[in-house]
Order: C-alpha cells, then structure tokens, then sequence
C-alpha cells in the first residue's frame, strides 16, 4: 500500500503557503518542552504557528481551544493531546498516541501515524494519509477518524460513539466490543473482534465517505467499502434497566 | 437478588409494632426499605415478605417510630459447619443458577493484619515531653508539591476523602463530599466517573456557580483523576482539578478497570460516561495509551503542560508490589503517590477480588516508604494511605510508619450516613449515598452530609493532635517510627517496628536499616 494516497493531495491549510511570511515560526531544535510549549501557546493566540524540528518533544499542542499549528517533518508522541479546538497539520509522520483524547479541533497527518493512534477520542476529526497502527481508534467516543492507508490489530476496540474510516486493511479483532459507531473499511481484515456484525452500506453512507474522500484528498471509491457495527448495546454480563423516575 | 453479605432475622415486637396493633395506621418499614423487605397488604397489614432479601441496613429498626424491629445477623447457627455456612451455601446456590460470579460493593471484610496490633508510645521521661493538647499548638498542616508547581496544596489537616466516583455515589454524596471538604480545608477527589460542575464552586466555599455567595469555610481542594475509562475527561475538566491524579489501580480491584453496573448507569451518568443507559459502564483495565515507564513520564509531563505547571500532579496505587510500584511513580515525576490497600472499597467489584486480591494496607507502608527514601524524596513527594483507615488512632500510625496524610473512603460514607451493609452494587443504598434512583437519593441532604463530614474529619484531626502531642510532638511531620511499637510477632515482622518487651525491631529489620543511608 502505498505510504500516501495523493492524487488530488488537499493543499496544506492556506497560512503555511500563503501566509508563510506571516505566520510565526518555532524551531526546537535542542529546546524542552516546557519552552517550546510555553511559546506556541502564546503564539497560536496570535495568529497561525509553524513548527520544525519537534520529534523528540511528546505531549506537544496539548489542550489547545483555537489556532492552527503546521509541524513540517515529524512529530513526538501524545501530539494533540486534550486537542479542544486547534487544527493541526504534520507534514511527515506521528509518533504514537496521536491526538489522545481530543475532544474538539482537526488533525491531519500526511504521513503515518503508530501505535495508539486517536485513543479515547470524544469529537473532533483524525485524518491520518498513511497508516496507523494497533489499539488505532481504542474506546473512541464521538471523534471522526480517517485512516487513508493500512491499520493493525485491535482497531476501535470498545468504540462507544462515532466514526472510523480505514482505506486499506485491518488487522485482528476489528471492532473488538464495539458498542456503538460504525467501522467503514475498504479493504480487508483478519478478523472481527466480539459483539461485531457486518451492516449494509447506504447511500447516505457512501455520500458520506465520497464527502470526506473529496475533503481530505484521499483516493478510494465508496463502493467498495464495508460497514461494520454492533450486535448489541449491552454486551456485557447481565445489563440491568436502571431506576428512572417515572417507573415509580 | 443474589445474595448479599449476611443473613438477618428482621424481628418484629408485636406488642409496640403501631401497624400490628392498628392496621394501616403505620408503614414506616414498608417505605423507607429499598429491598422490599416488608410489603402490605389490602387490609393495610404489613408483615416481612422476604426476609432474605435483608441486607442488614437497619434503616427500617432506625425509622421505626415505636423502636419495634430488630435486625440480627442469623449466622451463628450455622458457623458450626464452617467452611459450609449459610452465606456461602447461597453463593453456590447462586453460581448453579446463574452460571455468574457475586459482585457486591465495599471492601474486604474480617482482615488482619490491621492497625490494632501496633500501640502509641507516649512520651515520660526518655524523650522530648509530652505537648499541652488544650495549651499548646501542633502543626497538622500538608503541602504538597511546594517544589514543582504554581500552587501547590495546603491541606488543613493530614487527612483527605478518597475517590469516589459519580455513578458508584449518587450526586448529593459528591457535593456533601465537595462541601465536607471546602468545610475543612483538605481534598476531595472526582473518582472515574467525571466531574460535576456543581464540584468545582462547592469546593471552595459557594453556594453558586458565579462565586457571588460564600458558605463554607476555609474552601478545600478537588483531585481530578484521570483513569483508564476517561469518562468525562477534556481539557476543560483536567484544568478544573487543584491536582490530577493518574489512576493506576484502586484496593478493592487492583488490576481491574472501574465497574459501574447497568442498574446505576442512568441518562445523566450515560450521558457523562458516554455509555448507552442501562448498559454496564466497563473501565478497561490498563492505558492504552502507556506502555511503559517513559510514556508514563510523558503523560506527566503532558498533564504538568495542560495544566500550566500550577497543579500537583499524583498517582493512585492498588496493593501490589508496592516497592517497585512507588519507585516507578517517583521516576515518572509524581509530587505525591497514594496506595490504597486490600480493604479499600468501592462500589462494585467481584467479590473474589475484593475479597481476596491486594496487600493489606498495614503492610505497604514500609516498603513504600523505603522506596521513597531510597530516591531521596521521602516526605518531598508526598505518600497518601488509604483503605479501611477508621479513626485518627490508624491515622497517627499510618503517619508515623512514614505517610504524609491518610485518606477516608468507607469512613466517610460512613460518616454520610452509610451502615455497611456492603449492597452498593445494587443501586438501593437506603441512605441514598450509592444510588442513582431519585427517591433514594433524596434520603441525603448533602449541606447536612457535608457537616456530618466535616465533624468527622475535625473529631480525627483532634485525635491525631492528642496522640502526637501526648508522644512530644508538636508538628506531625516529626513522627517516626521510634513513636510506635508492634505488640505481636507478626505485626513487628511486617512492619518492622520495634517489638514490645524485645524493644527492637527483629534480626532482619536490623540488617536493613543498617544497610539504609542515613536520612538527610
């Protein structure tokens, strides 16, 4: 597969071509953390942020609420930590954990991302050109991620809420205790994880995909995907109705 | 129901029993027992239609106007044929029905060792002489993380509510915890289950969300925890806690994820956890997101970043290998780590674990504390005990062996008004502090709660007080081990603190502390 599906590559968010000039640039060569983050925060108040040299920083663009941030290269790991709103694009790979636990804002990897890609994610927007790895997606609750290579093993385990887009293949126990949300996969899979079933895809389904294909650059057709959801809400041991008021 | 802890002959006096007397006159019973105990009829008469769904709440013996009922446990007849007895007869009963294992809430039941093995030594004529508790002032206060933060915390008294998370504890318990210790000056932690916004003002002292009305004084402190479910967790709700604690365990079910059962996963709950309603809210049982050591430094690092280098940052521990597990944590860049041992409770885990799984809290404390002076920071990061600590006399002991402040988990329900019966899980707590149902919860008025807290915590803080100052202390941060002595042989072998009569530690502890650097 290849690294990048680029046909039409979506441009790079408008500040970092055109606005290069003005927009500030970070290099962290040699720089900690604390320094580097101490001055993106301040800068991203003011206006669009450019960043070089950030691989060896983890935790970076950590629970931001606005702004945009380019990394040029590759990225640490944990980048776009608690993301709450910023939009922010790597040119190269990420490392692990990429975005865990966003809530809110848009992250957009040209390359690869790894290990744990998306964790624990409740909104926002993960789109990752290349592959991820294992645990991609794990106990996401309500983010839209979109894979446009391969995955690994136990993608979206225990999802309880919202999307996940894989072009390429997966690996074992897809979906494993999926709750709720659905997997849209083009390519193949090892196998399904438990509480797991294939649904038919819609219309309104591939509009979507075509939607989001168009948006982010990414080259696949919408017609050879499968869906796979859930066989139950409350797979696990016995689920009993909890007390609501009217009842009494 | 499956069955829970004990078995109980629900007695009746016929003779004052209102009901008995004149039908349909009293229901008292009928009303305020959530298991269904009792039930009345057509003709207004109540009898007890299901003795065995007693959980030994005595709620019903306590709201009787006329004292009429008596709850008993109804065990002894049966010890006789121990390990056969009746509580594990129903249990079996159980698993051939079900094909299930029990779950049921709180913590460990009949443990040694506790505490009660270890006395106070108090000060004569070989040691510094005794403090004046009426004339004479002792330092009680905390702080944690003075070297690497903003604002670090200042905890009024070597004390603190362990956490306990919406969903296991319904709402009004969170904010009479939240006001129990804005009341007092010490912490309050969210537990898994995220946070409510009412927390965040209670816990200073305001009545209201604009911080316009203050109530309570001095204001306290609120832990938020971050923990394998996330339930809850955003920028916003890290950035809300005076601290964040990284949840890697808890006594009642180290290793196992927080259990929310689907009776208390109500829209509200559903709604903040993100789980569907009625469904059981699983936590996993580890990160996914930390695989080793140096992603656990990471997430320090990230949480410190977040947070804008003002808050605390803490690890929570189960009972495991505490040495090791410490040792980890201080690597990783805690300002204070807190273990909780095997009797620590909660609000459902499988009773084999529960019962079974962890270290009683008596015996981390020494390897702990080794770990901790080992890497030079014992007492600069800081070391919080928990589980089944029930007074200020386990407290002083848990200091003195090496901890820095104690936290109330059981107690503190209990001071709220809880009786043990030990059925959280099930979602009828008949005090209304571990239920999500409406009527139940409405049995709580968390500003009384909240008082009922904070006498607690005053009445421990005083005991502590007496005890450190009859020993010729005036500043809890003196206490050492040389203030204790354990007064069997198993006690001193776990403890090592020195035997009574002997009045040394035994052989193998003598090698280690000589094998020790000397303190700074």
């Amino acid at each position: 597969m290849s690294l990048v599906t680029d046909a039409r590559k979506r441009d790079l968010p408008s500040f970092s071509r055109e606005l290069n000039v003005m927009a500030h640039v970070v290099d962290a060569s040699d720089r900690d953390l604390r320094s580097v983050s101490t001055e993106l925060r301040r800068s991203m108040a003011r206006g669009p942020v450019v960043m070089r040299k950030v691989a060896h920083l983890h935790g970076l663009v950590a629970g931001i609420k606005s702004g945009e941030v380019a990394i040029e290269g590759d990225s640490g790991d944990y980048l776009g930590v608690l993301n709450d709103g910023a939009t922010i694009h790597v040119t190269g790979n990420a490392g692990r954990y990429l975005a865990d636990n966003m809530t809110r804002g848009m992250v957009i990897v040209e390359g690869n991302a790894s290990y744990g890609a998306a964790p624990y994610c409740y909104g926002g927007t993960v789109v990752v050109k290349g592959n991820a790895g294992d645990f991609t997606a794990v106990m996401n609750k309500g983010a839209t991620i979109i894979i446009g290579g391969n995955v690994g093993d136990d993608v979206a385990t225990y999802m309880l809420a919202g999307e996940v887009v894989i072009v390429g293949n997966a690996g074992k126990n897809l979906g494993n205790y999926l709750i709720r949300g659905n997997i849209y996969i083009g390519g193949e899979w090892a196998n399904l994880g438990h509480n797991t079933r294939l649904e038919p895809m819609t219309e309104a389904d591939q509009a979507k995909l075509r939607g989001y294909f168009d948006e982010y650059g990414i080259e696949a057709d919408p017609e050879t995907f499968q869906k796979i959801g859930r066989l139950s809400e409350k797979p696990f041991y016995k689920a009993k109705a909890p007390v609501q008021p009217e009842a009494r | 129901m499956p069955p829970v802890n004990g078995t109980f002959c629900v007695t009746v006096m016929k003779d004052q029993c209102i009901n008995a007397r004149m039908p349909g006159k009293c229901a008292t019973c009928v009303e305020v027992c959530p298991y269904d105990v009792y039930a009345i009829d057509q003709a207004g008469k109540v009898h007890v239609q299901n003795y065995n769904a007693c959980v030994g709440c005595r709620i019903c013996a306590e709201f009787c106007p006329e004292d009429a009922i008596r709850i008993n446990p109804a065990e002894s007849e049966f010890l006789v044929r121990a390990p056969w007895t009746f509580p594990q007869v129903e249990e079996i009963h159980y698993k051939a029905q079900t094909g299930e294992y029990m779950l049921r809430g709180f913590g460990a039941m009949g443990f040694a060792p506790t505490f009660d093995q270890i006395t106070v030594v108090p000060s004569q004529l070989a040691s510094p002489a005794p403090r004046d508790k009426y004339r004479e002032e002792c330092n009680l206060e905390v702080v944690i993380g003075e070297d690497t933060c903003e604002n670090p915390i200042r905890l009024r008294y070597p004390l603190f509510f362990a956490a306990m998370s919406f969903g296991a504890v319904s709402r009004e318990a969170r904010m009479a915890l939240a006001i129990g210790a804005a009341l007092t000056g010490i912490m309050s932690n969210t537990g898994e289950g995220g946070l409510l916004k009412d927390e965040t003002w209670l816990i200073k002292g305001y009545e209201n969300e604009e911080r316009t009305l203050r109530r309570w004084e001095p204001g306290g402190y609120l832990v938020v925890q971050w923990s394998t479910g996330r339930w809850g967790v955003s920028a916003d709700y890290v950035r809300a806690g005076d601290a964040v604690e990284i949840k890697i365990g808890q006594g009642a079910k180290p290793g196992m994820g927080g259990h929310l059962l689907g009776a208390k996963v109500t829209a509200e709950i559903a709604a903040v956890r993100g789980v569907p309603v009625g469904s059981d809210a699983l936590s996993p049982c580890r990160y996914y997101d930390v695989q080793d050591l140096e992603d656990m430094k990471r997430m320090v690092a990230f949480l410190r970043d977040v947070t804008n280098y003002r808050v605390p940052i803490f690890f929570k521990l189960g009972p495991s290998r505490p040495y090791e597990d410490v040792r980890a944590c201080i690597e990783a860049g805690a300002d204070a780590i807190s273990i909780d041992g095997l009797v620590g409770g909660t609000g459902a885990s499988p009773a084999i674990v529960t019962q079974g799984v962890g270290i009683p809290t008596l015996a981390l404390i020494p390897p702990a504390v080794r770990a901790l002076k080992e890497m030079g920071v014992h007492h600069k990061v800081k070391l919080f005990i928990l589980g089944g600590i029930r007074n200020g006399l386990d407290a002083y002991k848990a200091i003195a062996m090496g901890a820095d402040a104690v936290g109330f988990g059981a107690a503190a329900e209990i001071a709220m008004g809880c009786r043990a019966c030990m059925a959280c899980h099930t979602g009828r707590c008949a005090y209304g502090i571990t239920s999500q149902d409406p009527e139940l919860r409405a049995r709580l008025n968390p500003e009384e709660a909240g008082q009922r807290l904070a006498n607690f915590i005053k009445a421990t803080a005083e005991e502590i007080k007496i005890l450190a100052m009859l020993s010729g202390h005036d500043d809890i941060r003196n206490l050492s081990e040389e203030d204790l002595r354990a007064m069997d042989l198993n006690t001193a072998a776990i403890s090592g603190l020195k035997l009574i009569g002997y009045e040394r530690r035994l052989p193998w502890w003598e090698d280690e502390r000589e094998k020790q650097p000397h303190p700074a």
